[in-house]
């Protein structure tokens, strides 16, 4: 249970009787969900349920097929929408963190806040160090992702996203592309930033992070939510089969 | 040093003689009374061009002198006492003979000459008569190496005895001795190069006396080559990265016309296109200056290869970094020239710098439309010369370019193996790490296969240009 920060009514994200097709493949089968400010969300599910369409149709880099998302007031299914202007406030993690890699540590902290939020070169720099900072990796700054371990790859990648002040993270799999050993390093970070009051959607199979940090677990299963609801009744208490056999499965 | 200056002293003295005499001479000629009938007036002076390359007399190097003049009415010739400018040396068997012509017939004129480095005496053993062409040949003497116009000047002695000035002959047009022409007439005599030139294959391929003379041509010709290609590449490159753009555009009819461009310059000879360029653009009207028509045709044929090697070189630029830069809220633009393009430029360095050793090996095809270009000069030294040795040497030159730059793509390559196979270390700290191996859509490092599938799919990621 996480009463360590606030959930306020508002909501971040809410999807409405979303539907995805590849093709004649129908990979989200009408799905609703609801974030509100401060919330983080995990969601959980067997492979090839839909979590990352999901949380890739949240800043439209999968188009849904039918249903609405909103961010904050902006419908972001609408396509008069500019989705560059939402997407600079939802960051999002990827699982093989997709850093620059002709660029620094640094570098990649600072690209977006000067395209995007043409922030002057120097608090751009300035808001990269702190955010460097808060992920451990002052020293590492000047280090090119190449000479990164996996770890520290995808905390700068944390970093990239936090500068742009997102409203919103969204990471997929964050830890899966780690080597054990790395991976608290990584969860660590993500445990901070949710005891920090942001809001956040987290798809991962990192059952104990799940259990402490979210302050809800949806479950998902062929493109539906299954089941959602406090962590620890989904964990100890799952309504439903499926749930049970993919919680028996991973615990 | 001293002798040097010495004789530069000299030949200018000479030369500001020379312009004397000449003026003089002018002014005699405009001003003075008509000259009396001469016993022998110069009908010609001339020497054998000597150049290897040219038709130009070379100072400093033998060739043959050709003096004519005719015996006046009513006069005879004895002797004549032929004077050689100063400067003038005398080559290995130099020696002097003169021929006396009526009309085109020769006649037998038994003769006793001498030659010095100062001058040539003819002493007739019979007087020549009257109406007469004396012609007479200095066979290997060399006139100053000093540039400029020298005449023979002397005198004559007629059948009475009486020893007359001659008047002055035409002069004849010397080149200083250039560097090769010294070199060449070095070559000429060393024995090796005579073994060397009996063997049919090496004279023919690798003339050691051409290879000097080819050197300093050709370099003109390798010079334009190299301009053609580093004007037509550069100006390749942002056609090729337009024509790449266009060819991933999100509208069907915008690639449609781009891989129309793409295939048709690809799919046809460069030859074929300098013809239609070279010959059919007059037949519009339009005239460009040829080297410049042949750098647009060059950059145009480049630009459709370029514009292939960009697009597999974006296209292999994974996904990710197009999601990643997305995700971030940066538009097509942005991604492209801050994430995507930089990371291509080291990817296609080695394919491009290929389409640039075969750009500039295709310059050769302007030749046959008559770009001045290495093949042309080398063309006209081989016609010059009957001898292969110039291709050889324009071999040589095209290989200048060509095999650093292969050499540098190899090093360049095993470079950006070892930077995109993450193996460099941090600067300060060595440390073992692992790869995102376990990753199934780690990034991918291979340049080839490029998949494209940011170009299909929901249309997002791709480039929106
Ligand atoms: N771009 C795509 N084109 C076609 N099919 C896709 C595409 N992306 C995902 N899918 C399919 O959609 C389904 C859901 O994929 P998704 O990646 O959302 O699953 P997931 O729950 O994240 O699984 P995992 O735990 O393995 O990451 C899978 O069957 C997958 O093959
Ligand atoms: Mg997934």
């Amino acid at each position: 249970m996480s009463d360590h920060h606030e959930v306020t009514d508002k909501a971040v994200v809410r999807i409405q009787n979303l539907h995805k097709y590849f093709g004649s493949l129908e990979v989200l089968k009408g799905v609703d969900l609801e974030v509100r400010r401060g919330e983080v969300v995990t969601i959980l599910g067997p492979s090839g349920s839909g979590k990352s369409t999901l949380l890739r149709c949240i800043n439209l880099l999968e188009k849904p097929t039918g249903g609405e998302i909103w961010f904050e007031d902006t419908c972001i299914t609408d396509p008069n929408t500019n989705i560059n202007e939402v997407r600079e406030h939802v960051g999002m993690v990827f699982q093989s963190f997709n850093l620059f890699p002709h660029l620094s540590a640094k570098k990649n902290v600072m690209l977006a806040q000067r395209k995007v939020l043409k922030r002057s070169n120097e608090e751009a720099e300035r808001i990269a160090l702190e955010q460097l900072a808060k992920v451990g990796l002052s020293d590492r700054s000047e280090y090119m992702p190449s000479q990164l371990s996996g770890g520290q790859q995808q905390r700068v990648a944390i970093a990239r996203a936090l500068a742009m002040d997102p409203h919103v993270m969204l990471f997929d799999e964050a830890t899966s592309a780690l080597d054990p050993e790395l991976v608290r390093g990584v969860l660590d970070v993500m445990r901070e930033l949710a005891e920090g009051g942001m809001t956040m959607i987290v798809v991962t199979h990192e059952m104990g992070f799940a259990r402490d940090v979210a302050d809800r677990a949806v479950f998902m299963d062929e493109g539906i939510i299954v089941e959602q609801g406090l962590p620890e009744e989904v964990f100890d208490n799952p309504r439903h089969a499926r749930t049970r056999d993919f919680l028996g499965h991973i615990i | 040093m001293s002798t040097t200056k010495k004789y530069s002293t000299v030949a200018s003295a000479l030369r500001s003689f020379v312009a004397l005499v000449a003026v003089l001479s002018l002014v005699v000629c405009v001003v003075g009374p008509t000259p009396e009938a001469r016993a022998l007036t110069v009908d010609k002076t001339t020497a054998q061009p000597n150049q290897s390359d040219g038709n130009q007399i070379i100072g400093g190097v033998p060739t043959r002198i050709t003096w004519e003049a005719t015996v006046g009415d009513d006069e005879e010739i004895k002797e004549i006492h032929l004077v050689f400018p100063a400067g003038t040396t005398l080559g290995e068997g130099a020696n002097t003979k003169a021929t006396v012509l009526d009309g085109l017939a020769r006649l037998e004129t038994p003769q006793e000459n001498t030659i010095t480095d100062e001058g040539t005496v003819i002493d007739f053993a019979e007087p020549v008569a009257s109406g007469l062409l004396i012609r007479v040949e200095i066979f290997y003497v060399a006139l100053p190496a000093e540039s400029g116009h020298y005449t023979l000047t002397g005198r004559y002695v007629d059948g009475e005895g009486t020893e007359r000035e001659l008047e002055e002959s035409p002069a004849i047009a010397v080149i200083s001795v250039t560097v090769v022409e010294s070199i060449t007439q070095w070559l000429d005599e060393q024995p090796w190069v005579e073994w060397w030139n009996s063997q049919l294959f090496l004279r023919v391929f690798f003339n050691p006396q051409l290879i000097v003379a080819s050197v300093p041509t050709l370099f003109q010709g390798w010079l334009r080559s190299l301009g053609l290609v580093l004007v037509g590449f550069p100006l390749a490159i942002p056609i090729g990265l337009a024509v790449s753009f266009l060819r991933m555009a999100r509208f069907r009819i915008v690639r449609f016309f781009a891989s129309i461009y793409v295939n048709v310059i690809r799919g046809t000879p460069l030859f074929l296109q300098i013809y239609i360029a070279f010959f059919g653009l007059p037949f519009l009207g339009v005239s460009i200056d040829s080297y410049l028509l042949g750098i647009l045709v060059l950059a145009m044929n480049s630009s459709a290869y370029l514009a292939e090697i960009f697009r597999a070189g974006i296209q292999s630029i994974h996904k990710g970094q197009f999601e990643a830069s997305a995700s971030l809220g940066m538009n097509a633009v942005q991604t492209m020239f801050s994430v995507i393009l930089p990371q291509t430029v080291r990817r296609v360095i080695p394919t491009a710098t290929s389409e640039f050793i075969l750009l500039y090996k295709d310059t050769s095809l302007l030749a046959a439309v008559g770009v001045m270009e290495q093949m042309m000069f080398a063309k006209s030294m081989v016609a010059s010369s009957g001898n292969m040795t110039p291709y050889i040497v324009a071999a040589g030159y095209y290989l200048l370019v060509t095999l650093p730059l292969t050499k540098i793509i190899g090093s360049f390559e095993k470079k950006l193996a070892a930077a995109e196979g993450h193996s460099s270390e941090p600067p300060d700290k060595k440390k073992k790490r692992k790869r995102l191996q376990k990753t199934e859509d780690a990034p991918s490092d291979s340049f080839a296969p490029p998949h494209d599938n940011f170009r299909r799919g929901n249309g997002l990621m791709g480039p929106k240009i």
